[in-house]
């Protein structure tokens, strides 16, 4: 009967130890991002990429992810192929990467009603790198977490120049907006 | 008479280019599930390409992939935790832990999960 205990005891120790070590992750492969450049009365320029992966450590709030260019998809074909071969020149700069960290995260404030977060970071893309600040909105939904965040990029941070044929179609300011339903790893 | 058939000749020659421009402007998306492929693998064989570095011929492309079912999601089938293939319009059924060849549109790497991405996959076996 003791010895049961002992064994209880130990068990219980393992289990608590172990999930107090263990990384608490949120992920997924999937999360979605937007983009517009519109310029009103002209074709929209606008495009989704529905096949982007992001990380969030829930113990240190950094959070990271990564959109393939290739992967952002246009209603018009030839947008598309521009966008891809003239503009971000994909086979040359193949991803998109945000890194940084969640100011002040606590995963155990977590909850079902959204709350705002200022990520503070840096995005690297067309072989530059920027750093980035934007508020990210994040809530418990069942058991993963929905990430909400939209910022404006300019072309010419990224040294994406606009022949200035085009230029007037297509907006100095990109809307770029991003949602994310990560679950726990 | 004779400006008649000048009139009818231009009129024609500007239909026509408009439509030719058109048609440039707008035309298809590529099939990807009539194009030829350029590499039929495995998933672990197409993933260490990548890691590699070598896999950056494929990007664009049409590829086959043969591997076991690791992952099913709302739109997409993780074969061998190396590729992650993309379903744009119906998911097809597959249960984990069988084996399935997808073709698809290679769209890179993707160094957070060490895995390779195709686009608008469909199954093939």
């Amino acid at each position: 009967m003791r010895k049961n205990l002992q064994y209880l005891l130990v068990l219980l120790l393992i289990i608590t130890t172990s999930s107090v070590f263990a990384q608490q992750k949120y992920v997924t492969k999937s999360g979605t991002i937007d983009f517009e450049a519109s310029v009103p009365s002209f074709e929209e320029v606008k495009a989704k990429n529905s096949t982007v992966s992001a990380i969030l450590n829930a113990e240190t709030g950094e959070f990271a992810s990564l959109a393939l260019i290739q992967g952002f998809r246009f209603k018009v074909a030839l947008m598309e192929e521009h966008f891809n071969e003239n503009y971000m020149e994909s086979s040359k700069y193949p991803k998109a990467i945000v890194k940084g960290t969640l100011q002040d995260f606590d995963k155990n404030q977590l909850s079902e009603t959204a709350q705002n977060y200022k990520f503070v970071g840096t995005i690297s893309m067309h072989g530059e790198s920027q750093p980035l600040e934007t508020d990210i909105s994040l809530s418990r939904n069942g058991t993963s977490l929905e990430v909400e965040t939209s910022f404006i990029l300019k072309p010419e941070d990224f040294n994406i120049k606009i022949p200035s044929i085009v230029s007037n179609k297509i907006a100095g300011e990109v809307t770029v907006t991003a949602i994310y339903a990560l679950s726990e790893k | 008479m004779r400006k008649k058939t000048v009139f009818l000749i231009v009129a024609l020659v500007l239909v026509g280019g408009a439509y030719i421009g058109y048609r440039y402007l707008y035309k298809d998306h590529r099939n990807i599930a009539t194009e030829l492929a350029v590499l039929d693998s495995t998933a672990s064989g197409i993933q260490q390409r990548f890691t590699e570095g070598k896999g950056d011929e494929f990007l664009n492309k049409t590829v086959i992939v043969t591997g076991t079912v690791s992952q099913i999601e709302e739109n997409s089938i993780t074969l061998d935790e190396k590729v992650q293939c993309i379903f744009s319009t119906q998911m097809p059924s597959a249960t984990e832990g069988s084996k399935i060849t997808i073709k698809g549109r290679c769209i890179g790497y993707d160094d957070l999960f060490e895995i390779v991405k195709l686009d608008q996959s469909q199954l093939i076996n």
